[in-house]
């Protein structure tokens, strides 16, 4: 990338023919032997990525640089797998490339309009151009004709999904990820908020949004269970820089040397914001996780276990919206916080090749992948397509920490929702925690465990095989294990399908006045729940329990009942006798009418 | 580096295997042997700046092969299951025993997972204590780390081939096995865990198995093959016999049997020894020498002294330089420089006496280990000879130094307070230093085969159940790292012998030839 006067022209790093065919052949071989979704979007699509490889070779020789990466992006991404995806030798890394202003849509999917829903005024001369005007025309094409066939470039296995994906990225591109824009200017016609027409012109502007402080460094003690669309984490965070550049700097300036510790809330407040919401139904706590892309999974869930304690224990609307996913533990470790059952994670299967097979019985590779070894050996006798269906998180993870917010909670997503939100909302739907809302049909549907192309090498290089040779600069990412759903869905795939919910329409207040109508549509969702309260204190005496709600307590130490059942005729404080020593768990199960309401789990 | 070795030199040549004679062993810079000399015979040229290290009468003899370990568990103690009264069927019968995770795959993982540097280095020097300058059985690693004794899985240096030698401690399938065969066929060894078991158990099938792939070749090296009976040997043509590794510690201590070795030796397999493991092994292959003679008269197999000292040099040299085409082994022109020197005050008697002399000599009579031509321990006055940076080491008494350079400044040597402090530090607080690697892995995200990456290591025995990794988080408060096993045959290693394992005390009496 580099600028000619004010032009901001795209540019890839040479390659030669040679370099372009192992570049090709290299993926072909991946894809071949450890892509988990081949056969699926083989038949989902009908269209066959190695042979569309295969012909790209043939024309590999007539195509200029930047052409032979737009069109391999492009190839790759009719897969509409945000999570395999070809990364060519942009002479720029990490950058993005965007419009001055966030265009969003609202109304039902037949009637939708684009309104723009936020300007970068810096960047902006054309005055009229302010946010709530309405989108008409992109360079003379009728705007939703234009998305169209932007989203037919874009991931996302359904039309919605895709569109939701081409939306955002009409004015926002990850470089690295997404084939640049055709266009060196746009001409927007819009209406302004007097209602007369209008045609402004803007350019392609390109920065780095930078990472987000206690985010995700690729460690390698979590590069095996991540669950993102990097793509899109990047254009989250170049968003934030974009629209909210204070906080941005302030962040940065704040978790910069002597900043906050790094379980706080505040340190991970680029993942995280927490909010009181008083609407007609009550006084309500919302929490936005904005990215589960973090390392370290015991901080985040400690920082979300601080954010909940300053919340109303009524009711919490979880917003999981333009999550782009990140951290498996992280987001299947989180739904234990908000129910008192015993929650069952998502699980994963790899394809069934002999090269995964092999890879998996490798010594070095026992930890990641042993519990599906024997699946895929015996795969390799049967036919079976793909190993067993196992979790990434253990059962035992999902539920050490035990119930931490007793009030209901519904969750909101949307289209955009992906990964690890996927994985999210599943979870949320599958272990019966609450309501999802979701904005448009579904969640965003990436259901795999997504590895870069230096983790397959490091799995690889134990059984000494296929060891790739990619060019310099070259990469790619790729959907290597993928989820089924548990619980009463146990098995659905959730790759193109995603998590469906109750379908909630944006409204132009919820575009252009913080989510005002969505908040009150789940504030009634939240009103109508039953609400019982449990609050457990060791004193000298005994165990001290605050209940509202619940007729029933079992105590356990250990895992072992104390007593009998402790009856509770009314609301209020109780002692319970109850003997601990130092380093035993307490568990108090609190139920009403039969049913397990509340549990929490005490570390003496 | 060169060096020239002069004192009674025991080459173990082919044309006259036994020979004993006063000489030198001139070791070139390219780490090998350019030439054994008689005494009065002139020297090759290039060597007038050489150090020189002269021992005297003792015995300068081709250095020990382990052909059978798991270094990865040698700083953990016998191990001998509480409640079990008769021997192990097979090799998939004690890894579920009650107390096998908590007594080995926890503190074993929690070793290699919190210190793996130090961990490498503590049972490097416990091998080289016996005298061992090549061994088998090295856990799998992402990237290089520092390593002074040879590896075997990984073969010669010289070579710079990583597929010259396929090992694998699990069981294949036949398809697997099938495969490896091919690789035979093409050049490369495969040394295999085979039929680890009573004789005629279940496990006999995994010989059968290898036999039907086509493995049973010159160039298959079978670990224990305990279960195999005498019929099933045959299956072993004659003129493609391979080789077997002995450990009858291991054997007698799980099974309370040990290998056919008559059977073997009657297809014309190379007998090797190997001292196998931590928890069910001699602490080096030197003592598994003295368990084989102990063996050999309990069985009546006959063996020589002569014949058991071929097993941990020249026979499994041979059986190696079939694929790794460098001679090891034994010290002649062209051979890798790896030299064991054992201690003599006077020139043995006979040449009988100088055998005997050496399957019986111990820890405290190993003066010199040479890996490679560079001296890596030894005699405190022999050590300073050369040019490497070495640390103190004291046994019984003695002054000795080794080499082993520190992973922070490789051209520092490490000291055993340093390694063996780390190492301490992680039997005191086992959770804390499990916390702490975890700490190291999350903030590296780099190229996992870099140099600066964070050393992990796969070890390779079973786990004795699944979910390993999220286990010894999960159990850290539960985990037990017991204190260092010692680096040499003591009074505690023969203490736990007693009354444990099922040799019926003929591990009893190891602790004879240490008096």
């Amino acid at each position: 990338m580099s600028r000619i006067g004010k032009r901001l022209v795209i540019e890839a790093s040479p390659m030669t023919w040679a370099e372009r065919l192992e570049t090709i052949e290299c993926l072909q071989l991946f894809l071949a032997e450890t892509y988990v979704h081949l056969t699926l979007k083989k038949s989902l699509y009908g269209f066959d990525i190695l042979r569309a490889l295969e012909n790209l070779k043939q024309q590999s020789t007539l195509l200029n640089d930047i052409d032979f990466h737009r069109e391999i992006t492009t190839l790759m991404n009719r897969l509409r797998d945000a999570h395999t995806q070809y990364k060519g030798p942009w002479t720029k890394s990490g950058a993005i490339v965007s419009l001055p202003f966030l265009v969003e849509p609202y109304g039902p999917r037949e009637k939708t309009e684009f309104v723009v829903s936020k300007i970068d005024p810096g960047s902006i001369k054309d005055k009229n151009f302010t946010d709530g005007v309405s989108i008409t025309h992109w360079n003379g094409i009728p705007f939703v004709r234009a998305l169209s066939m932007h989203a037919d470039v874009e991931t996302g296995g359904r039309f919605d999904s895709r569109r939701a994906r081409a939306v955002e990225s009409m004015t926002f591109r990850a470089l690295e990820y997404a084939p640049p824009p055709n266009e060196e200017w746009v001409d927007v016609t819009y209406v302004d908020l007097a209602r007369k027409q209008r045609t402004a012109r803007f350019k392609w502007e390109d920065f780095d949004p930078g990472k987000a402080p206690y985010g995700s460094g690729n460690s390698v003690a979590t590069r095996f269970a991540r669950s993102i669309n990097f793509g899109a984490e990047m254009v989250r965070r170049a968003k934030k820089r974009r629209f909210n550049h204070a906080k941005w700097m302030a962040e940065k300036r704040k978790l910069g040397k002597g900043g906050p510790r790094a379980t706080s809330f505040e340190a991970f407040s680029d993942f995280i914001t927490a909010d009181i919401k008083m609407t007609t139904h009550g006084k309500f706590g919302y929490l936005r996780i904005w990215s589960f892309d973090v390392d370290d999974d015991e901080a985040f869930i400690e920082a979300v276990t601080q954010a909940l304690k300053i919340l109303p224990d009524r009711g919490l609307m979880i917003d999981i919206r333009n999550n782009p996913g990140g951290l498996i533990y992280a987001a299947e470790r989180l739904l234990q916080l908000f129910t008192p059952n015993q929650v069952q994670p998502t699980k994963f299967a790899l394809r069934s090749t002999p090269v995964i097979a092999e890879m998996a019985r490798a010594q070095f590779n026992r930890d990641e992948l042993g519990p599906w070894s024997s699946s895929l050996d015996s795969a390799q006798n049967t036919g079976e397509p793909f190993s067993s269906h196992l979790p990434i998180t253990s059962v035992e993870r999902c539920n050490d920490l035990g119930q931490r917010y007793g009030g209901p909670i519904v969750v909101v997503a949307d289209a955009n929702t992906y990964s690890s939100g996927d994985l999210f909302a599943a979870g949320v739907v599958d272990n019966a925690i609450g309501p999802l809302v979701c904005v448009g049909q579904a969640t965003g549907a990436g259901g795999a465990n997504v590895w870069t192309a230096e983790n397959l090498v490091d799995a690889l290089r134990p059984v000494r095989s296929m060891l790739p040779s990619l060019p310099i600069g070259v990469d790619f990412t790729m959907s290597v294990r993928r989820a089924v759903r548990a619980g009463a869905s146990d098995g659905s795939l959730i790759e193109d399908v995603g998590v469906v919910g109750q379908a909630y329409d944006l409204t132009s207040t919820d575009v252009l006045n913080g989510n005002r109508d969505l908040i009150e549509h789940c504030a009634s969702i939240l009103a109508a729940q039953p609400l019982t309260k449990l609050l457990v204190n060791v004193r000298r005496q005994g165990v001290q329990v605050q209940t509202a709600g619940l007729d029933l307590l079992d105590v356990y130490v250990d895992g072992h009942p104390v007593a009998p059942s402790f009856r509770v005729i009314k609301d209020g404080k109780k002692m319970l006798k109850v003997k601990l020593r130092k380093g035993t768990i307490l568990d108090v199960l609190g139920f009403s009418s039969g049913t397990l309401r509340q549990k929490r789990r005490l570390f003496i | 580096m060169a060096l020239i070795l002069s004192g009674q030199c025991v080459p173990c040549d082919t044309d006259d295997p036994k020979a004993v004679f006063r000489g030198r062993v001139f070791v070139s810079d390219t780490g090998l042997v350019e030439a054994v000399v008689k005494e009065g015979n002139a020297s090759p040229v290039g060597f007038q700046s050489a150090p020189q290290m002269d021992v005297g009468e003792s015995y300068i003899v081709p250095g020990l092969i382990d052909l059978h370990n798991h270094i990865g568990y040698n700083a953990l103690p016998l191990w001998a299951e509480p409640t079990r009264k008769t021997p192990y069927a097979h090799h998939d019968s004690w890894p579920g025993a009650p107390s096998y995770q908590s007594s080995i795959s926890w503190p074993a993982n929690t070793l290699v997972e919190t210190e793996p540097e130090a961990l490498l280095a503590y049972v490097q020097l416990r091998a080289l204590v016996g005298g061992t300058t090549a061994i088998q059985g090295w856990p799998n690693a992402n990237r290089k780390f520092v390593q002074v004794l040879r590896n075997i899985d990984d073969g010669p240096d010289a070579t710079g081939s990583s597929s010259l030698v396929l090992t694998s401690t699990l069981t294949l399938q036949p398809l697997e096995l099938a495969k490896r065969a091919q690789a035979q066929k093409n050049g490369s060894g495969f040394i295999y865990h085979c039929g680890e078991g009573t004789s005629g158990s279940l496990v006999e099938r995994e010989f059968i198995n290898a036999a039907n792939a086509g493995c049973l070749r010159k160039n298959f090296i079978g670990i224990h093959c305990n279960a195999v009976r005498a019929d099933e040997w045959k299956r072993w043509a004659k003129d493609q016999a391979g080789a077997v590794v002995w450990s009858p510690f291991s054997n007698y201590w799980l099974y309370g049997s040990t290998t056919d070795i008559k059977a073997a030796q009657d297809q014309g397999v190379l007998v090797c020894i190997g001292s196998d493991w931590g928890p069910s092994g001699t602490k080096n292959v030197q003592a598994e020498l003295k368990v084989a003679k102990l063996a050999s008269a309990r069985l009546g197999l006959g063996l020589s002294d002569f014949d058991l000292f071929k097993m941990v040099t020249t026979n499994p040299g041979d059986a190696l330089q079939r694929s790794w085409n460098n001679s090891t082994g034994r010290l002649v022109a062209g051979a890798l420089a790896d030299i064991t020197v054992i201690r003599a005050k006077s020139k043995a008697a006979s040449n009988n006496a100088v055998w005997t002399h050496l399957v019986r000599s111990t820890e405290a009579d190993i003066a010199l280990v040479v890996v490679g031509g560079i001296g890596r321990y030894g005699d405190a006055t022999l050590m300073q000879k050369q040019n490497v940076p070495s640390a103190k080491f004291k046994l019984k008494g003695k002054n000795f130094r080794f080499s082993i350079p520190n992973p922070q400044n490789q051209q520092k040597a490490w000291e055993l307070s340093e390694f063996t402090g780390l190492l301490n530090a992680v039997i005191a607080n086992p959770k804390a230093a499990i916390t702490k690697a975890e700490g190291r892995m999350r903030a590296y995200a780099g190229r996992m085969d870099a140099p600066e990456a964070p050393l992990v290591l796969a070890l390779d025995m079973p786990t004795g159940g699944a979910d390993l990794a999220i286990n010894l988080k999960k159990h850290a408060d539960k985990i037990v790292v017991p204190p260092l096993a010692s680096l040499m045959h003591d009074k505690a290693f023969f203490d736990s012998i007693k009354g444990r394992g099922f040799h019926d005390k003929l591990l009893d009496g190891l602790k004879g030839f240490y008096a």
